[in-house]
């Protein structure tokens, strides 16, 4: 369940970044409340998850696999190119998140 | 000091401050035990609030893909160093070298949006606040 909970969350983080962009420094008051709601509804998901994972683990999983959910759908969606350096850091988030998982720290 | 000089180093101030609200922030979300202790939650709004402000100060003038890399990093490292410190958490040497490539992976993923072609291409003219891109350029 605290993967499910943390999977919300980052789906919500990722638009929070999105929103954040659209929201011209917070003066598009639409985009802005889209910001600040997504940001409400992330910390929520992220405290549920946070009942099993460590707090140390658990924010570094929600923020790094958010992360590499921006870059990603940015070369999807959003004409964003994915480049070699792209490529190295996803590949170290989801290294470190496996290897956290496989030695039964997660 | 010059002005220029000035208003970097308040820049750097502001982002630094922001990764200690962000630690502050995960902490908080934790003790909340899902926002169910009273204390903690309004603390994780304050902080919330307090990180978001102090960012949105910094990344006027910070670059925005080296804004976002130390502020992650700050959070990250800080909620893996104090979690074991406020909770009933511990820091084992698999669990730290695991996070230290997620935090490592993260941080290297937002320096790269900074290669990006035009931001190469373009003089290093100031930031125009109301041209930018985005919080995180997507």
């Amino acid at each position: 369940m605290h993967w499910l909970y943390l999977a919300i969350a980052v789906a919500f983080e990722i638009t929070v970044a999105i929103a954040a962009g659209k929201a011209e420094g917070f003066k598009n008051r639409k985009w802005t409340g889209i910001t600040l709601a997504s940001g409400a509804a992330a910390t929520f998901f992220l405290s549920k998850a946070l009942l099993t994972f460590d707090v140390g683990v658990g924010y570094a999983l929600w923020t790094s696999v958010a992360g590499v959910g921006i870059t990603v759908l940015g070369a999807l969606f959003f004409g964003q190119r994915l480049n070699i350096n792209k490529a190295i850091g996803i590949l170290l988030v989801i290294g470190g998140v496996v290897g956290l998982q496989l030695s039964g720290s997660a | 000091m010059s002005n220029a000089a000035k208003s970097s180093t308040n820049a750097w101030l502001s982002l630094l401050l922001a990764g200690v609200f962000e630690i502050g922030y995960a902490l908080a979300v934790g003790g909340s035990e899902g926002f169910t202790q009273l204390t903690w939650s309004l603390v994780a709004v304050v902080f919330f609030l307090l990180t978001l402000y102090a960012l949105s100060l910094a990344l006027r003038t910070i670059d925005v893909s080296i804004g976002y890399a130390v502020w992650a990093g700050i959070g990250a490292v800080g909620a893996a160093v104090f979690g074991p410190l406020f909770f009933d958490e511990t820091l084992t040497l698999a669990k730290g070298i695991w996070l230290a490539v997620i935090i490592v992976g993260v941080i290297w993923l937002k320096l790269a949006d900074r290669t990006k072609p035009e931001a190469v291409a373009a003089p290093a003219a100031e930031p125009q606040a109301t041209n930018r891109p985005g919080a995180l350029q997507v």
